[in-house]
């Protein structure tokens, strides 16, 4: 199989490109006036959830400088007078380390266990932003509205999600470098 | 063959600290942005500015089939109840008919009364149209992306009002994008009064749909169904800009405002440009804000 055609190069740049421009798209999408009483809601959410789907299926093609500069975009264009810049790039930064760093619970176990982690991983991220702001803003924010979120979040999660991992299961090398095997794509065993 | 796969066992430990050391530099750095952020006020404001006006294209662009999809729904819905629809306006036709003649009436005696005590108004307003392309709102703001910016003549700190009231201020301004900051939010402070009484009073958003009144001083007191308007003492807002509707003045400390603007189907607003005369240059009187008729 040749892998170095302009199909092939082209299809490889997607991949590596895919994870980056969907992280945009729905840093974007949160400011889209949807007006949907439910996906309005989630929608401030949707960026922390790529970030986790994608850093459990490609962490490599969301790296964090990437998740840094989109974090502080997100924080820029949401806005807020006196809101801190910076706290979704931390709460991203965050949730990728923790993701691949707790791979082995994550990746090729029941979807049932991501969904417990997304909801964890999830609740850090909305206390981070709650506390960051509040502490920036020195005021005592009312946790309701965000709280309310989180929940449709969750609830959406299994929506979502496979959506976005549906990225994944196409690309033969995704699997994690330590069970790797030396074989090159399309070699067979003789 | 052992010594390569010391070298290797050697390598990815390294490549692990680095991973490690990278976690912690990142973070370092979202820790930087927030300090710098919160020391250098104008270079954020600059920075979002830009953010805002790169993003607004692509905004626009997502804005459009979504506003058309809301309003295919919004139509289907308004077939079903086209009859009772149809009525209700008739009826309430005619009773603005009336309303236009006692206003056309009084609107001639004021004139004259005007005349008669040399009464010099405050320059006229005029509006800028816009299409709202963003909504600002997260869980700690309120707010909207408009597609004016300065180029079309909107400044800082103008009114937005929609047609039922008024919606918010111009709180950031690009070259061709605005965010407007709804009264809703947390961070709006807005000088008003009640339309009965003429008593003055802070009207203060707290992210949830209703708003807090604080009257200055009160001596008549306040009761449901008040109108509530804007005072004119914030600058460059005119006076009398329908804000919301008392619906909670018990004996209780706390007065509850609800808006008039419906914030849930905001498509197009309006931008009141009031008073900025040295910049427009039009035909308004000289005196520019001193003559202006504040509050009482």
């Amino acid at each position: 199989m040749r892998t170095d055609g302009v199909l092939a190069r082209l299809d490889h740049w997607g991949r590596m490109l895919m994870p980056g421009v969907v992280l945009l798209f729905f840093v974007l999408l949160t400011l889209a006036p949807l007006r949907v009483p439910y996906i309005s809601d989630i929608l401030p959410l949707l960026p922390a959830l790529a970030v986790f789907q994608f850093s459990l299926a490609t962490p490599e093609r969301l790296p964090g400088p990437l998740l840094l500069v989109m974090g502080v975009l997100l924080d820029l264009l949401l806005g807020g007078p006196g809101a801190p810049v910076g706290v979704s790039a931390l709460g991203f930064v965050l949730i990728r380390a923790a993701v691949v760093n707790n791979r082995r619970y994550l990746v090729g176990v029941p979807f049932l266990f991501q969904w417990i982690g997304f909801c964890l991983l999830t609740m850090g991220y909305v206390i981070i932003v709650w506390a960051f702001t509040a502490l920036f803003t020195w005021t005592s924010l009312d946790p309701g509205p965000a709280l309310a979120q989180y929940l449709v979040m969750v609830v959406a999660y299994p929506l979502v999600g496979p959506l976005l991992a549906r990225v994944r299961p196409r690309d033969p090398l995704n699997v994690p470098e330590s069970s790797r095997g030396t074989a090159q794509p399309g070699e067979t065993t003789s | 063959m052992a010594i390569r796969d010391d070298f290797e066992v050697a390598a990815s430990q390294v490549r692990q600290a680095v991973q490690r050391f990278a976690l912690a530099l990142l973070v370092l750095a979202a820790f930087a942005v927030m300090l710098i952020g919160k020391a250098d006020t104008v270079l954020v404001e600059n920075a979002r500015v830009v953010a805002l006006d790169l993003a607004n294209p692509a905004l626009e662009a997502i804005a459009r089939p979504v506003a058309a999809a809301n309003r295919a729904i919004a139509d289907l819905r308004e077939f079903a109840t086209l009859r009772e629809e149809n009525a209700r306006l008739r009826e309430e036709n005619a009773r603005l008919l009336a309303w236009q003649t006692a206003a056309r009436r009084l609107e001639n005696e004021n004139d004259r009364l005007r005349e008669l005590s040399r009464f010099h108004e405050g320059p006229e307003a005029s509006f800028i149209t816009s299409r709202i392309v963003g909504d600002s709102v997260s869980a700690y703001v309120r707010g909207a992306l408009l597609n004016v910016g300065r180029r079309a003549g909107v400044a800082s700190g103008q009114a937005v009002v929609t047609a039922e009231g008024l919606a918010g201020r111009v709180a950031e301004l690009g070259e061709n994008s605005a965010r407007v900051l709804f009264v809703t939010d947390v961070n709006s402070r807005l000088p008003v009064q009640i339309e009965r009484t003429r008593e003055r009073a802070i009207l203060a958003g707290d992210n949830s749909t209703l708003m807090r009144l604080t009257l200055a001083q009160t001596v008549q007191g306040v009761q449901r169904g008040d109108r509530i308007v804007t005072s004119g003492h914030g600058g460059s807002f005119p006076v009398g800009i329908p804000v919301g509707e008392v619906v909670q003045a018990g004996d209780g400390s706390s007065v509850k405002v609800r808006p008039f603007a419906d914030f849930s189907r905001l498509e197009f607003v309006r931008v009141v440009d009031y008073g900025v005369t040295g910049l427009v240059g039009s035909g308004a009187p000289p005196a520019t804000g001193a003559g202006r008729p504040s509050g009482r």
